[in-house]
């Protein structure tokens, strides 16, 4: 019917459609600028996931590798060698702990000692190079120019005994004949002074004094360690055979690769000539399959000695063991101790499962595609550009991504979330014009910037209050690294606080006034008002400010990569919350530091572009969530 | 309850229970209120007529202080006394001025919460703890507001699921729930339907035993209806005031007659 009608309708009416109008004109320019986002994010997932599936494979080809070349094998030898290595170190801290813990008042004195006198030398030292390496004084016998040095000298001298570094452990005295002693120093002179000297013999005697009682403890320490010398040696020999299978194995590939490049090109070929000469390539480039059984077979009739092995390593250093002190006086000594005790069972346990695992070890299990995913999901180790093996598991790196994240969050949250609420119920319109765009500003700092001051002051400062005393209590404190979890984690909650906060505002600002006018016009005070309706009513949106801030932490990279430590390791639990005082790598800044010295398209390449996908994955659900929890404040 | 009565006063045996004197009120620099005298009797409902934009929200806002949240507003000149007490005296504490003069808004505002919440709220402000006593009053709130029958068995439930005339029913609930003495109602029945509408009015005629109304209303057959005594503004002034009665057969002003049979407005 309408179509009918339409026929009917002359061309040239006044209601006919003008061609190719203005206003389309405009809509088209339009769509089109929303529409090309739209097709860069889809290029950029393709691409994400095109470079990245490929990792699986790959990879799945690499563990194949590790096991018919028997590194695998080897690994579990090597891997109680490892432990029992990291016992002995234990063991001997805790040695090294209780001789200059109880020396420590002498190494106090030695180095604050060595420390004057250093800054002394550093301060002094061009103008004595000057005196000490000036040839034309030596050979004109020049006495004016050689007085004008020396004078120079002396003034330097003076500058720098004015204000000699602080000694709280000299005596008065000491200190006094120290700088005297410097400053009659001749400018040739080479030795220590002579109360550096002294005390240095002090401290040396000390040592001596306290490990004389320790003497059965070293020992001790000397059998632990040399239990593990056997399977050692083995180990090593093992090592040699299996790395050389599997660099042949690893050439092999390479060669086949080439081989399956050349043939593809010859079938593409158009000229005969051409493509017999690109299959002779090929054929040429068929490699003759690596002889693996040989070594392999080899490698298997040293199970019985690995077993054997693996038996006496466990009596001789059980005995060893059982013979250390019960305990030792030097509080940093009994922590280091008690680690290694806690450490050994597990050590035991591996000890016993070896031989097992040793006999039940086959080359010839098939490595599915399943192994290549579960070891990148569950891995706890991500070993890049090693000579042994690669591994990558994103478990250490997710974790530490994930522990900064509480920490920044466990900041940022409270912080801004209370700030905004300030600003928004409290502030007088004066504070709140001030503090608004302050804490905002805080956006502008550019990460890296933040990150040279993370690292500069904030991780010193932080350090240097984890070595006060009165700070002990603290876990993890004194800390090891300047630059670890914690630290990245402050700087990265100073990072989202401007992001949370201007969010929680918004959402509270956006709670209808008319909830207040009524709470207000029942007899409500401000605070109530503020608490009972106010903010549970933008409920949502805070949470939605929450999880994108949380989007923000886990993404952000600069800072991390120049603050978080970047240790490759998932943090040691034993300390409790001691361990967000560990360094730690993350998601974002394992990407950022290993993909510009990647060889393209290698495996490892691959595997940064999955943690890429997980990052992607990870953000956009978490920005989803926050989505759905906005959608529903404005319902 | 009522604290304000607590200071004992003269006035308190009389029958005037908002007293406006000479009120005019700024916002910023311009006169929204020019010299307003007005007595509000106790039990009485009392009516605010004049055209958009003449004061009476102003001036309903002062009486329970609401205006002091706007910056920048205040009283320039005269006085409001509540139950004997001059509400800006500066020992008078808000908060317990406005548990005695409630305020029902022009649009209906309930809280996202549940319509029990809603009622309760005011208690639960005021520290009241005990389930009973909460149940009580929401109960009675409900029944004196005509909304009980309609939302007994859905109390857990979400306010902002109700009608548009259920929603304003609440909030007048949720104000007569904690026993103010004077009760504030701006143009409330404004976005309601003839029954709705209906409802409200008969409401405001079986509480004014116990409460006393002052009503902003742009419907002059309701404030013939309803009130006993009506103030005609116009321009930030209080033009007339009398008995409704009276008001609406013989105006004494030109201007009052003028915009009670339709002439402008
Ligand atoms: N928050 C405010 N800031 C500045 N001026 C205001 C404010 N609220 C109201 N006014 C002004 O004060 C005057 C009185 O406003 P008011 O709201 O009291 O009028 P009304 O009589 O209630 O009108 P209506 O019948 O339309 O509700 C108006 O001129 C208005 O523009
Ligand atoms: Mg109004």
């Amino acid at each position: 019917m309408a179509s009918e009608k339409s026929s009917n309708a002359k061309t040239g009416h006044k209601f006919q459609r003008s061609g190719f109008s203005y206003e389309q004109l405009i809509r088209f320019f339009f769509a089109s600028n929303a529409g090309l986002s739209i097709v860069i994010l889809t290029l950029i997932i393709a691409f994400l996931l095109k470079e990245g599936l490929g990792f699986f494979p790959g990879y799945r080809r690499d563990l194949e590798t590790y096991r018919i070349a028997g590194l695998e094998f080897v690994d579990i030898s090597r891997n109680n060698l490892t432990a029992h290595e990291q016992l002995t170190s234990l063991l001997n801290r805790a040695y090294y702990a209780e001789v200059n813990g109880k020396s420590s008042r002498e190494l106090k004195r030695t180095e604050e000692a060595s420390a004057l006198y250093n800054a002394f030398t550093d301060q002094v030292g061009p103008t004595r190079d000057l005196i000490l390496n000036n040839p034309q004084a030596e050979t004109d016998g020049n006495a004016g120019m050689k007085a004008a040095l020396l004078n120079n000298y002396e003034k330097q001298r003076e500058k720098a005994l004015q204000k000699p570094l602080s000694t709280p452990h000299l005596t008065n005295e000491e200190r006094q004949q120290l700088i005297e002693s410097l400053r009659a120093r001749p400018p040739e002179a080479t030795d220590d002074p002579p109360l550096v000297a002294a005390l240095a013999q002090e401290f040396v005697a000390a040592q001596q004094k306290h490990a004389a009682p320790l003497q059965e403890f070293r020992t001790v320490i000397d059998d632990f360690e040399s239990a593990g010398f056997d399977l050692g040696s083995i180990v090593m020999e093992m090592t040699e055979s299996v790395t050389v299978t599997k660099e042949q194995l690893q050439t092999a590939d390479i060669l086949e690769k080439d081989r399956k490049t050349l043939l593809a090109a010859a079938s593409g070929e158009k000229d005969p000539v051409e493509r017999e000469r690109l299959l002779a390539d090929a054929h040429a480039a068929l490699a003759d399959k690596p002889d693996v059984e040989t070594p392999m077979q080899a490698l298997l009739e040293r199970k019985p000695e690995c077993v054997r092995l693996h038996e006496e390593l466990k009596t001789a250093s059980s005995a060893a063991f059982d013979k250390i002190p019960q305990s030792l006086t030097e509080s940093d000594a009994k922590r280091i101790l008690s680690a290694a005790r806690k450490a050994w069972p597990v050590f035991i346990t591996d000890l016993d499962m070896a031989p097992g695992k040793i006999n039940a070890w086959k080359h010839t299990d098939p490595v599915p595609l399943s192994d290549a995913f579960m070891s990148f999901l569950t891995g706890k180790k991500w070993v890049t550009g090693g000579e042994w093996q690669d591994f990558y598991g994103i478990l250490p790196l997710a974790i530490g991504s994930l522990m900064i994240a509480m920490i920044a969050l466990s900041i940022a949250i409270p912080v801004s979330i209370s700030a905004a609420i300030y600003v928004n119920h409290f502030a007088k319109p004066r504070e709140q014009a001030l503090v608004k765009p302050i804490i905002e500003f805080i956006q502008a700092i550019p990460s890296v910037v933040l990150g040279f001051v993370g690292i500069l002051v904030f991780g010193t400062i932080l350090r240097e209050i984890s070595v006060m005393d009165a700070f002990q209590w603290v876990p993890g404190f004194p800390i090891e690294e300047r630059l670890n979890i914690f630290t990245a984690g402050c700087l990265l909650a100073l990072m989202s606080i401007p992001t949370i906060f201007s969010l929680a505002e918004d959402a509270l600002n956006n709670v209808p006034s008319a909830y207040a006018e009524a709470s207000e016009a029942l007899g409500a005070s401000h605070v109530q008002t503020a608490f009972r309706v106010m903010i549970p009513a933008s409920f949502s949106g805070i949470l939605a400010a929450i999880l994108l801030g949380f989007g923000r932490v886990i993404g952000e990279t600069m800072v991390v990569l120049l603050v978080a430590g970047n240790r490759i390791k998932i943090p040691d639990f034993s300390e409790g919350l001691g361990a967000f005082f560990q360094p730690s790598h993350t998601l974002t800044g394992i990407i950022a530091q290993e993909l510009g010295e990647v060889p393209l398209g290698s495996v490892h390449y691959r595997a940064l572009f999955v943690v890429g996908i997980v990052l992607f994955a990870v953000v956009l659900g978490i920005n989803a969530t926050a989505h759905h929890f906005v959608n529903r404040a404005k319902k | 309850m009522n604290d304000l009565q607590e200071i004992p006063t003269a006035s308190k045996t009389s029958t005037t229970s908002v007293d406006i004197r000479n009120v005019s009120f700024n916002y910023g620099n311009t006169q929204a209120l020019k010299d307003i005298t007005l007595d509000v009797r106790r039990n009485e409902v009392t009516a605010f007529i004049g055209p958009s934009g003449c004061g009476k929200s102003t001036l309903l806002r002062c009486i329970n202080r609401m205006n002091d949240e706007i910056v920048g507003t205040r009283i320039t000149h005269g006085e409001i006394v509540v139950d004997g007490i001059n509400i800006h005296d500066p020992s008078v504490d808000v908060v317990k001025l406005r548990r005695d003069v409630g305020m029902v808004f022009q649009k209906s505002n309930p809280f996202p919460s549940s319509i029990y919440e809603n009622v309760a709220y005011g208690l639960r402000m005021r520290g009241e703890r005990d389930k009973a006593v909460l149940d009580q009053s929401v109960h009675e709130s409900l029944q004196a507001a005509a909304l009980w029958d309609e939302v007994k068995d859905r109390l857990n439930e979400s306010a902002l699921g109700l009608s548009g005339g259920q929603q304003q029913r609440l909030c007048i609930a949720r104000t007569i729930a904690v026993k103010p003495t004077v009760v504030l109602m701006d143009e409330p029945c404004s976005a309601l339907d003839p029954i709705a509408t209906a409802k409200v009015e008969d409401l405001i005629w079986t509480l004014k035993n116990d409460y006393t109304f002052i009503i902003v209303t742009h419907n002059m057959q309701q404030a013939a209806r309803v009130s006993d005594k009506t103030a005609f503004f116009y321009m930030g002034g209080l033009i007339e005031f009398g008995e409704t009665k009276r008001m609406f057969s013989s105006p004494s002003v030109k201007k009052t007659e003028e915009y009670i049979t339709g002439r402008f407005g």
